[in-house]
């Protein structure tokens, strides 16, 4: 169980991650999405215990990384694309990670085996091809067994073929009751894995949920009086924007509700609709206003 | 810790750099040694023999740094040292270990650079119908320098990998230091020269110096000394720096 709690890192003036609190649940599968420069990788590698938050923190099993005993028994991470030296055999690059979590060369051979990575086993990670060295980074963090998952961008450089493996992999592993936490700037490569997405954008928590709650709809009316409107439906709790000056866009509210209040307050509507968007359009929705508080523009 | 110790032997027997350039070092060694015999060093004196000898110890000195700055610097390189952060979160283990394990392999190329560097000699000086005479106290005394020499700029190398990070810039800043800078800082500081850190290390090293150096083991504690401030900033910085 992974918990982020109120996290927020600052690189020099660039405000990376703000305030950021989600959990990772055992037994599913997490989709962290957003665009890249979100502050995914950040929030990642604070968790890991290789980047200091600013404020708040990051904790697995209740505690911060550096403080696991085993933390390789705990949490497999692969966070780099390649991350084995170029010169050295694969083999011997699993071995090297074996020593340091008491595991010995039979779960070496099993996780060789689990990758798809037996025959190259002996081959120098130099000679192997991107979506190979993936395999070895997921082999290197599966050698402790662990109860967590953590992958950055684990789909890049992988053929479709790899792709379709990753995720029966991630599937399995979760179906075991591990928790799983898969970051990606492209919602379809979770979408079908993911049971649960943390959305940000900008360094600040845009949707924590369901894949399922993400498709519905956005309202959208059209009014010469855009502002009120907006300021209105934003103190309802709404997430409002204004588009080209007369258009607006709600995400928490039905037409019915939005209607009702513009009539209330006597605001004439010359347009009303609600749009059922698709997964991908409400992620780009929810990502687009990166860095505006909501009702901003 | 002897766990980690062990894992950095491993990562140093797994690959094939290191190893490569500990060859290139006695290469070198043995070009550097014979080079200076046919350059016509007088090898009928003791002086001579000496500058011959302990030739081998700068050179041998500068690869050990360079081996020792690939511990961290290189990891950084290759990306490796995310798994290894993550292997073992209190990274000031990591640096000791590493210390540890290039430290004994400043050792191996130190005592091989030793026995290279006096074997040339004694080519040489055999060639010119002479013969080098191993009971004398001064081929000892260089040989042991070169040895510590070896030793303590490995545990430098570490160090300043672990400080700068980037293996080029590290690499450049160290060559540069010892080839440019401190010679022209040495000759404006005068006297106050043979406090500088290469030259203590050619001092420990018992080469020949028209400079003024500290006497060889006086050299060789100051060295030490600044291996151990390079280390605890090292170290200090290490703990705290973002792994981005």
């Amino acid at each position: 169980m992974i918990e982020v709690r109120c996290l927020s890192k600052r690189f020099g003036s660039v405000d990376a991650v703000h305030d950021l609190t989600f959990e990772v649940p055992p037994g599913q599968v997490t989709g962290f999405l957003g665009p890249n420069g979100a502050g995914k990788t950040t929030t990642l590698r604070t968790l890991l215990g290789l980047v200091r938050p600013t404020s708040g923190g990051a904790f697995v099993d209740g505690v911060p990384y550096q403080r696991l005993p085993r933390p390789q028994r705990v949490v497999g991470a692969v966070l780099e694309a390649s991350s084995a030296h170029p010169g050295r055999r694969a083999r011997d690059h699993l071995r090297i990670l074996a020593g340091l979590c008491d595991v010995g060369d039979r779960r070496v051979d099993e996780v060789l085996d689990l990758a798809g990575l037996r025959e190259a086993a002996g081959r120098r990670v130099g000679g192997l091809s991107l979506g190979m060295r993936q395999r070895l980074g997921l082999a290197g963090a599966l050698l402790g067994d662990p109860r967590v998952l953590v992958l950055d961008e684990p789909a890049n450089g992988l053929d479709p073929e790899g792709a379709a493996w990753l995720r029966g992999l991630l599937r399995d592993m979760a179906a075991e009751g591990r928790a799983i936490l898969v970051s990606s700037h492209v919602l379809s490569e979770v979408a079908q894995i993911a049971d649960h997405v943390v959305i940000i954008a900008a360094g600040r928590l845009r949707y924590a949920g369901p894949v399922d709650g993400l498709g519905t709809g956005v309202v959208s009316a059209r009014t010469a009086q855009a502002q009120r409107l907006r300021d209105l439906l934003a103190k309802e709790g709404c997430e409002v924007t204004v588009t080209d000056g007369t258009g607006v866009r709600v995400r928490g509210m039905s037409a019915e509700q939005v209607g009702e209040i513009a009539a209330r307050e006597g605001i004439p509507l010359s347009a009303l609709s609600e749009e059922g968007t698709s997964l991908e359009a409400a992620f780009l929705e929810l990502t687009r206003e990166a860095g505006q508080p909501a009702g901003a523009r | 810790m002897t766990t980690l110790i062990a894992n950095e032997w491993a990562k140093l027997r797994t690959v094939r750099g290191p190893w490569l350039l500990i060859a290139v070092q006695q290469v070198v060694i043995v070009a550097g040694v014979s080079g200076l015999a046919a350059a016509g060093t007088d090898l009928k004196t003791s002086d001579g023999v000496r500058t011959l000898m302990s030739h081998a110890g700068l050179v041998s000195a500068i690869f050990t740094l360079v081996l020792g700055i690939t511990a961290v610097a290189g990891e950084y390189r290759h990306r490796t040292i995310t798994d290894t952060y993550l292997a073992t979160p209190r990274r000031g283990r990591v640096v000791g270990a590493k210390l540890a394990a290039y430290t004994g392999l400043g050792l191996v190329a130190g005592v091989l650079s030793a026995t290279v560097g006096t074997a040339v000699t004694a080519v040489c000086l055999a060639i010119e119908g002479s013969s080098l005479d191993l009971s004398n106290g001064m081929v000892w005394r260089i040989a042991a320098g070169i040895v510590a020499f070896n030793i303590v700029y490995a545990a430098v190398g570490v160090a300043l990998g672990a400080l700068i990070r980037n293996l080029t810039a590290a690499v450049t800043a160290a060559l540069v230091w010892i080839a440019l800078i401190e010679t022209i800082v040495g000759n404006l500081l005068g006297d106050l020269g043979r406090w500088l850190p290469n030259r203590a290390g050619l001092a420990l090293g018992y080469m020949p110096s028209t400079a003024p150096v500290l006497p060889q083991w006086g050299a060789g504690l100051l060295l030490v000394g600044y291996a151990v401030v390079i280390v605890v900033a090292a170290g200090a910085t290490t703990v705290r720096r973002d792994v981005t």
